[in-house]
């Protein structure tokens, strides 16, 4: 008797043991895990700025790839007029801004969906599954770069999927295939000897809004200050008609 | 703003959350702190705040069934609701809110259903009355007890409780919106949808519940209470910015900074609580109608102000997005939509249901 019973508490012991160990294995708190793609890649995209000179010819490849509704982008690259303080009498600069999903490592947009639709995979492409999304926005809204939208022909959510269908059977996105100045370098960072890995390498890169803590992966050479975040500059002319809806003559 | 810079070429992104979101959220908003204004008569059992308590419980139930149609109708694929049940997602608020909002729906409908029930019964009883068998089935047996009511009083409180938690968190992890990203801003919607409960409760007063001066004099009393809250929560959010205290607030205020638009919102919401606050204060009877207008109106703009300007606001270029408001179901047709669907419940219920208990008196011939 007297043993047995020191045997069943031996026993429930090995069991607290045990179950302490399965909790502790465990994550604490639940979160979104990455599926599908081969964690052996690190897909990511440089941008030299230096050599972007707004052509738009990766916007209306990308256009063309992808469909989007007339008015909708994946990508666009931003142009900036920039007066010349130092030197007053030198003519104004221009600066290329091209934006698209930053394929973040700690992705906002993932964790506030509610259906698990958007997800990121363990090469680090951000996806979405749009046949269960329900097009509810949050992912839209919690987005910091402004990358994402919402299809006005899917209504579901949309984004650069850095050309995923293109980029799984060895082609490049469409965007870095049609850029004339080789602005966008695409590639896998976790290969060393690949040309976005020599440019990582060789260049202080800059990615957008680093204060956010996403770890975005698209890295830009010759990143300007003045436009990592949102940019605080004389807005765009959106309305080329006036309130009464006649167009207006001069812009 | 930076003159030096001038933004030529870039893209605007349409507001992905629809004035649906608006309706959904004044609806809740309203309905989640309406169950607040039942508990003084139904969970304390103080039969002097009986009448508003019957008036609040008529908002809660109309405004809850209203705001499930308006938050089903903001999703782009409004079909594919039940995904949120197949894919339960625990870390995201949204879906959390998918489960607890069916809760406090049905909860907010069994707690009207018990205080309603001993009427419903003498409904049944009363001599010519052609829906006498449906009453006599809704009222669920003879001799109803009225005890329950207090238990499913507190259950609804602790489900309202989640609701005012899951929609003020929902909004409030979006860091990259700076105007939604504070801790002020659950306290907002909570105060400024107590100021709205209060305001439909008073038009109600008026239009149904017979002008009750009494029940008018509470109300309007109440809203001071709450417009007070309002106005400090208010107050410190907006310090918090211009201090730099808190750093999303402080870049909500520059994002603004300079654009008319907002500063005219920012006066307009400043006035209403004062004009609201002065009214409901030195003249608290026979303004019913427009204090409770003025406090409807305060908690729609607040929510209007922070969902569809806030969603102007672009998170990486310069100025405002354009926004234009359309006039189909996406927008003006929705927003007539959602408060005619209410109207229209408070309609049916009103006309079906002894929602103010006053069966006794017209049925007395039949005890």
């Amino acid at each position: 008797m007297e043993k047995s019973r020191r045997e069943f508490l031996k026993d429930v012991g090995k069991l607290t043991a045990g179950a302490v160990t399965a909790v502790a294995v465990k994550p604490a708190v639940a979160g979104p895990q990455r599926h599908g793609g081969d964690a052996k890649h690190r897909w990511a995209m440089a941008l030299d700025l230096r050599k972007c000179i707004g052509c738009q010819a990766c916007t209306v490849s990308c256009s063309m790839e992808n469909q989007p509704p007339i008015g909708q982008f994946r990508t666009i690259v931003s142009q900036y007029e920039v007066k010349n303080v130092d030197k007053p009498g030198k003519p104004v600069d221009f600066f290329m801004l091209p934006r698209l999903c930053n394929h973040c490592d700690n992705p906002p947009c993932i964790p506030v969906c509610p259906v698990q639709a958007t997800y990121q995979q363990e090469d680090g492409v951000v996806l979405i599954n749009n046949e269960i999304c329900v097009g509810c926005g949050y992912c839209v809204q919690a987005c910091p770069y402004d990358a994402r939208f919402i299809n006005e022909e899917t209504q579901t959510a949309d984004k650069c999927t850095f050309c995923y269908h293109r980029v799984s059977v060895g082609l490049l996105p469409a965007c870095v295939e049609s850029c004339v100045g080789g602005a966008r370098v695409f590639g896998d960072v976790r290969n060393p000897n690949s040309e976005i890995s020599k440019l990582l390498d060789e260049f202080d890169v800059k990615v957008l809004r680093p204060e956010m803590n996403t770890h975005p992966h698209n890295f830009y050479i010759g990143m300007d200050g003045r436009f990592e975040g949102k940019v605080q500059g004389e807005p765009p002319v959106w309305d080329i008609r006036n309130a009464a809806g006649k167009e207006l003559e001069e812009l | 703003m930076n003159p030096n810079i001038i933004e030529t070429i870039n893209i605007t992104r349409q507001a992905a959350w629809l004035p649906w979101a608006v309706q959904y959220f004044f609806l809740i908003g309203i309905s989640v702190t309406a169950v607040f204004l039942t508990l003084p008569a139904f969970l304390g059992g103080n039969a002097k705040y009986e009448k508003i308590g019957r008036l609040a419980l008529l908002t809660a139930v109309s405004c809850a069934i209203a705001a499930m149609i308006a938050l089903v109708a903001d999703l782009h694929q409004p079909g594919r609701f039940w995904h949120f049940y197949t894919h339960f997602t625990s870390w995201s608020w949204m879906s959390r809110g998918a489960f607890l909002l069916p809760f406090f729906l049905v909860l907010v409908v069994i707690y009207a259903w018990l205080v309603y029930r001993a009427d419903l019964g003498r409904l049944a009883r009363q001599p010519g009355t052609m829906l006498a068998p449906l009453y006599k089935a809704l009222a669920l047996g003879d001799k109803p007890e009225r005890w329950m009511v207090r238990p499913v009083a507190f259950l609804t409180l602790l489900s309202a409780c989640s609701i005012a938690l899951y929609t003020g968190m929902e909004v409030m992890v979006v860091k990259a919106r700076p105007l939604w990203h504070t801790p002020f801003l659950p306290w907002m919607y909570l105060f400024t949808g107590l100021v709205g409960a209060t305001g439909v409760c008073l038009l109600l007063n008026r239009v149904i519940g017979g002008n009750d001066r009494g029940v008018e004099r509470g109300l309007n009393r109440f809203l001071l209470i709450a417009l007070g809250l309002l106005m400090v929560n208010g107050v410190l959010w907006l310090a918090s910015g211009l201090s730099g205290v808190s750093a999303p607030a402080h870049r909500a205020l520059l994002s603004m900074s300079g654009n008319v638009q907002w500063l005219t919102v920012a006066v307009w919401a400043g006035l209403s609580a004062i004009v609201l606050f002065v009214i409901a204060w030195l003249k608290p009877e026979g303004t019913g109608v427009i204090t409770g207008l003025i406090a409807v109106h305060s908690a729609w703009m607040f929510r209007w102000t922070v969902f569809i300007n806030g969603q102007m606001l672009p998170k990486m270029g310069s100025g405002l997005y354009p926004y234009h408001f359309p006039v189909g179901p996406e927008g003006l047709l929705g927003i007539i939509g959602t408060f005619g669907l209410w109207v229209l419940i408070i309609a049916a219920l009103t006309a079906f249901l002894p929602w103010d208990g006053r069966v006794e008196a017209s049925g007395a011939a039949s005890h």
